[in-house]
C-alpha cells in the first residue's frame, strides 16, 4: 500500500524503527478501553524526546492532529484518535532514567509502567504512591495524563500531588521542561490531568514515599452496600483517614472469589477492605477504633489479615475486580463519580434504585472512602434496549451525583466519553477560562482533538455529538 | 458561619498609604462585599484602563515586585464567608479573605486542622497565601497548600466569575485550575473562593529544640535526617532571632502524631541527637509548641532593619544544610534557615549582599524586602517564559491584574 506523504515524511525523518503505517500494524492504536475506534493515519514508537519533537512538527506540517498513547488503558477514549492523526505509543520511552534515594525523587520516562517503578526501588525502602488498579499494565505518563488515582490516594493524594516536574512537548513541537520549584506559574500542575491536550509528555519527575512501618489490612462485612457506606461516612467523620477504605458489594465480592479465593466473606451483602499503615502503635490503635465504627454500623465481622501474603492477595483481588466481572458479564460499563464523602448511603441507594428502574443489574466496587464510586452496569451489547438503558441510567447516575454536590469524574478522567457532560458540572464561563489556557498551549486544536471539551464550548471543538455505545471492558483505578 | 454584613463598598480615597508596593501607592482603595462585587471592580478597572493590585493580609506582598502601573487596591478582607463546612466530611470552602488563624480556629473546634503554615497567620488570608504560592515546612509531610485545595473560584480581569474543581476530594473534571493561580501573585485572575481538603488535627505537638555547637553540627544533621519516624518539620536555624529560642544555632524538630508516637518520636530523637553528641533537647508541648512554631515562622518574613532581604532557594533536602553553611561562610552574618526534609534554604542578608547570596545558592526568590530595598524578586526568568507570558496575555489581556509584579516582568 502507498504510503500518504504524512507516513512517508515521518518514515524519512524517523526510519521505520519508529514510524507504523500499515493498517494491521495501526489497530492496536485505534483503541483505548473505551468503546471509541478510529484507525489513526500513522503511529510512532519513539526512543526519546527528540522523535517525539520531529513527529508533532510534522504532523503540524500536515495539519494532522497528535495523541499520545500510555498502555491503552483509559477507560474514556482519551487515547482514541477520534480524528485520526498520528498516534506517539510510548512503549520504548519505558525507563526509570534517574533515581535518588536520598531525597525521595525519581526521573522517569513516559512508558515506565506504574508497578514497575515501585518495583524496582522497594529495595531502597521508598515507593511510588498513586497506584491506580491498572498499575500493572498503565503507565506513569498515562497516570499524568488523567491525574490517576486509586486505592490509596485517600491518604497520599492523586497522582498530582506526586509530579514534581515534566518535561513535553508542545504543539510546536518544542521541548521544555518544568518544575514546581521553579518561580512562574505552576505549569506541571497544570499539565498533570489534561488529557494530553496541552503537551506530550515525554519525561516525569516523581515524588517518592517511605514505605511505612507497619501495615494491616483488614475486611468486614455488612448486610448491603448502604451500611458499608454508613460505616465509611462514620470513620471520616470521625476523623479517621485510613490509607484505603474500599468497597465491594456482593455481587463484585462472589466474581472476585470466584477467581481469586483471597478469603473475603462471600455471603456478604457488601465488604469493606480496610488498610491502616504508619507507625506500628497507630496501626493497632486505629485498627481498634475502625473495628468498633465498623461493628456499631452493622459490621457482621472483621478479620485482619495475617501476613503480607494474604494482604497481596485481598489487595490484587480487589484491584483484579474489573476484570473478574468479565466471568460472570456478557458487558458492563464503569461509570467513574465522586460526591462528598457523607452522602455515600444516600446516593448508593440512588444509584441501586436507578439500575433497577433500568433492569440493569449493578456492581459496585469502589474508593469509598474518597466517596468516588465506581457503578458497574452489566448488559449485553447485542441487546439494543440494555445498550440504550446503559447510557440513559449512566448519565442518571452522573446527574445525581452532581445534585449531591459531587462530579462526573474522580480518577478516570473526562476524554472523549464524558466530554459532552463537563457541562452539566461547568457554566460556560468556567469552561472558557479554561479555554483560554488551552488556547495558549494548543492554539490550533492539533493536540489530541475532541478530548475533555463539549463540541463547540471552546472554538475549534466543534462536532456532532457522538452516538457511542459505551463497551469499557478495562481496569477501574 | 460568619454572618454577611450589609452591602457596602468602601471607597478610601485618602488612607491608601497601607496599600502602597514600593514607590507606588494606588488612588484608591476598594474594600468589595463579596466576590460579585469584587469582579465587577475588577471589570469597571479593566474597562477604565486601570492596574489592579488585589491585597490579603499584606504579609507576602514583599515576595513579588512592585507593580509597573497602580491605581486601585482591592482588599480581599470582607470576603470571610464561611461557605461550606461540614467537618464530617473533611472538606470546606470559604472565602479568600478569611485569615488563616480564623480558619484554623473554626476547624480546631471540630479537631481538624490545614496544615498552611503561613507565617503570621491572624493577618494572612487564604488567599494572599494561595495566590503567593506559600509552602511552609509542614509539606513534606502533609503536602503543599496547592495540594490540599480542591476547588477554587477567580474573578476574571472582565469581570467573569470561573470555577474548577468542586467540594470532593478526587476530581479530574476538566483541567486544574486551581494550580494556575496559586502562585500566579494575583496576576491571572483574583481568587475570590477557595475549598480545601482538610485533615484530622494530630492528636498532640512538640517541639524540640536542640542548640547545636559547631563540633556536633553535622553529626546531628546526618542523625536526624534519619529517623525512623519522620517529624512533620526538621529545621536548622541560624540566627533569627525571633524565632524560638534566640539561641544559636539550634535545629528545630516538630513532632505531631498520636501520644505514643510523639512520645516515641521524642525518644528516638533525644538519643538520636544525643549520639552525636548534642547536650541537650528542649521540649516543648501541645500550645506553647504551637506557638512557639509559629513563631519559627512568622520568622520567615521579618525584618532585621530596613535594608533587610530574605530570600528562599528552593532544593534537595540532602543538601540544604551545606548550602546554608556556604552563604554563612561567604557572607558575615548571614542568618539561614536549612530545611532538611522540604529542601528550603532561607537567607536573611542586607540588601548590598543579596546579588552574591543569590549566586551561592542557584535560584532565589524574595520572600521578604525592606522598604529601603530595590532588589529583584525572582532573578532569572525559567526557561518556561514564553509560555507564562501568553497565559497572562490570555488571562489579561489589558494588563490589570498586578501589571509588572510578577517573574520575568509578568
Amino acid at each position: 500500500m502507498a504510503l500518504s506523504a504524512f507516513a512517508s515524511r515521518l518514515r524519512d525523518a524517523l526510519g521505520p524503527e519508529v514510524v507504523r503505517s500499515e493498517p494491521e500494524d495501526l489497530a492496536v492504536y485505534a483503541f483505548d478501553a473505551y468503546s471509541e475506534d478510529r484507525l489513526p493515519s500513522a503511529a510512532i514508537v519513539p526512543r526519546d524526546a527528540r522523535e517525539v519533537a520531529i513527529a508533532v512538527r510534522i504532523a503540524r506540517d500536515c495539519e494532522e492532529p497528535v495523541v499520545p498513547r500510555g498502555a491503552g488503558t483509559g477507560l474514556c477514549g482519551g487515547a482514541v484518535p477520534s480524528r485520526g492523526g498520528l498516534v506517539v505509543s510510548f512503549a520504548r520511552m519505558n525507563r526509570l532514567v534517574e533515581l535518588d534515594v536520598r531525597n525521595r525523587r525519581a526521573r522517569v520516562q513516559p512508558g515506565l509502567i506504574n508497578l514497575d517503578l515501585s518495583t524496582a526501588i522497594a529495595g531502597h525502602g521508598i515507593f511510588y504512591a498513586p497506584d491506580p488498579s491498572s498499575q500493572k499494565i498503565s503507565t506513569i505518563g498515562g497516570n499524568v495524563g488523567t491525574n490517576a488515582g486509586g486505592p490509596h490516594c485517600l491518604s497520599y493524594g492523586t497522582t498530582t500531588n506526586h509530579v514534581l516536574g515534566i518535561e513535553y512537548v508542545d504543539a510546536a513541537g518544542d521541548l521544555h521542561r518544568t518544575s514546581i520549584d521553579d518561580p512562574g506559574y505552576d505549569l506541571t500542575g497544570v499539565l498533570v490531568g489534561s488529557e494530553g491536550t496541552l503537551g506530550i509528555i515525554t519525561e516525569v519527575d516523581v515524588r517518592l514515599m517511605k514505605l511505612p512501618e507497619a501495615v494491616r489490612v483488614c475486611v468486614a462485612a455488612f448486610a448491603d452496600v448502604e451500611s458499608a457506606s454508613e460505616a465509611v461516612s462514620a470513620i471520616i467523620a470521625g476523623g479517621i483517614v485510613p490509607t484505603a477504605l474500599e468497597i465491594m458489594d456482593a455481587l463484585i465480592t462472589r466474581a472476585v472469589e470466584a477467581h481469586y479465593h483471597a478469603g473475603y466473606p462471600e455471603n456478604a451483602g457488601a465488604v469493606l477492605l480496610v488498610e491502616l499503615a504508619g507507625p506500628q502503635d497507630d496501626v493497632a490503635a486505629g485498627e481498634a477504633v475502625l473495628a468498633k465504627i465498623a461493628r456499631e454500623h452493622g459490621a457482621l465481622s472483621w478479620r485482619a489479615a495475617r501476613n503480607q501474603a494474604e494482604r497481596d492477595l485481598l489487595w490484587a483481588a480487589r484491584k483484579g475486580a474489573a476484570g473478574a466481572i468479565g466471568r460472570i458479564a456478557p458487558n458492563y460499563y464503569i461509570q467513574d463519580a465522586c460526591v462528598p464523602r457523607t452522602r455515600l448511603p444516600q446516593v448508593m441507594h440512588r444509584i441501586d434504585a436507578i439500575a433497577r428502574d433500568h433492569a440493569l443489574p449493578v456492581g459496585n466496587v469502589f474508593h469509598a472512602g474518597d466517596g468516588n464510586l465506581h457503578p458497574l452496569l452489566i448488559f449485553d451489547r447485542r441487546d439494543k434496549r440494555q445498550v440504550q438503558a446503559v447510557v440513559d441510567a449512566g448519565t442518571e447516575i452522573l446527574r445525581t451525583c452532581i445534585e449531591m454536590g459531587g462530579t462526573i469524574s474522580g480518577e478516570h478522567g473526562i476524554g472523549y466519553e464524558k466530554k459532552e457532560t463537563l457541562s452539566l458540572v461547568f457554566s460556560t464561563d468556567d469552561l472558557a477560562a479554561m479555554g483560554k489556557v488551552r488556547d495558549v498551549f494548543d492554539p490550533l486544536r492539533g493536540l489530541n482533538p475532541d478530548k475533555i471539551f463539549p463540541s463547540g464550548a471552546i472554538c475549534g471543538e466543534v462536532r456532532s455529538p457522538s452516538a457511542a455505545v459505551p463497551v469499557a471492558a478495562g481496569t477501574p483505578a | 458561619m460568619i454572618a454577611k454584613r450589609p452591602r457596602a463598598k468602601r471607597t478610601k480615597a485618602q488612607d491608601t498609604g497601607a496599600f502602597a508596593l514600593g514607590a507606588l501607592r494606588p488612588a484608591r482603595a476598594v474594600e468589595p462585599a463579596d466576590a460579585r462585587e469584587l469582579a465587577a471592580t475588577l471589570r469597571a478597572a479593566s474597562d477604565a484602563a486601570e492596574a489592579v493590585v488585589l491585597h490579603g493580609g499584606g504579609t507576602l506582598q514583599g515576595a513579588a515586585n512592585p507593580p509597573s502601573r497602580y491605581d486601585v487596591a482591592i482588599s480581599t478582607l470582607r470576603l470571610d464567608a464561611l461557605y461550606d463546612y461540614d467537618p464530617r466530611d473533611l472538606t470546606a470552602g470559604l472565602g479568600a479573605g478569611t485569615t488563616v488563624a480564623q480558619l484554623q480556629r473554626t476547624l480546631a473546634e471540630h479537631g481538624q486542622f490545614l496544615p498552611l503554615d503561613a507565617p503570621l497567620a491572624s493577618q494572612a488570608t487564604i488567599g494572599g497565601t494561595l495566590a503567593a504560592g506559600w509552602a511552609g515546612p509542614r509539606r513534606a509531610a502533609y503536602g503543599r497548600p496547592r495540594d490540599l485545595l480542591i476547588g477554587v473560584t477567580v474573578a476574571l480581569a472582565d469581570g467573569t466569575l470561573a470555577t474548577s474543581g468542586g467540594m470532593v476530594v478526587k476530581n479530574v473534571t476538566g483541567y486544574d485550575m486551581g494550580k494556575l493561580y496559586v502562585g500566579s501573585h494575583g496576576t491571572l485572575a483574583a481568587i475570590v473562593r477557595a475549598n480545601f481538603k482538610v485533615l484530622p488535627a494530630p492528636a498532640t505537638r512538640r517541639l524540640a529544640i536542640a542548640p547545636l555547637d559547631d563540633d556536633v553540627r553535622d553529626r546531628a544533621v546526618a542523625h536526624a535526617a534519619a529517623l525512623e519516624l519522620e517529624p512533620a518539620a526538621l529545621l536548622l536555624v541560624d540566627g533569627f532571632r525571633e524565632a524560638p529560642p534566640p539561641v544559636q544555632p539550634r535545629m528545630i524538630v516538630l513532632l505531631e502524631g498520636s501520644e505514643h508516637v510523639v512520645e516515641r518520636s521524642t525518644r528516638e530523637l533525644r538519643s538520636a541527637l544525643g549520639a552525636a553528641g548534642v547536650a541537650e533537647t528542649r521540649l516543648l508541648d501541645r500550645d506553647d509548641a504551637a506557638r512557639a512554631f509559629q513563631n519559627l515562622l512568622d520568622a520567615y518574613l521579618a525584618r532585621a532593619g530596613d535594608a533587610s532581604v530574605t530570600l528562599l532557594a528552593r532544593g534537595l533536602p540532602s543538601e540544604a544544610a551545606l548550602r546554608a553553611q556556604r552563604v554563612r561562610e561567604a557572607i558575615p552574618r548571614a542568618e539561614t534557615i536549612a530545611d532538611l526534609r522540604t529542601g528550603d534554604v532561607v537567607v536573611r542578608v542586607d540588601e548590598g549582599r543579596a546579588q552574591r547570596a543569590r549566586e551561592l545558592l542557584g535560584r532565589a526568590t524574595v520572600l521578604s524586602a525592606g522598604p529601603a530595598t530595590h532588589i529583584d524578586a525572582w532573578g532569572a526568568p525559567p526557561s518556561t517564559l514564553a509560555t507564562m507570558r501568553a497565559l497572562k496575555e490570555g488571562f489579561d489581556p489589558h494588563g490589570t491584574l498586578a501589571p509588572g509584579r510578577f517573574a520575568g516582568g509578568l
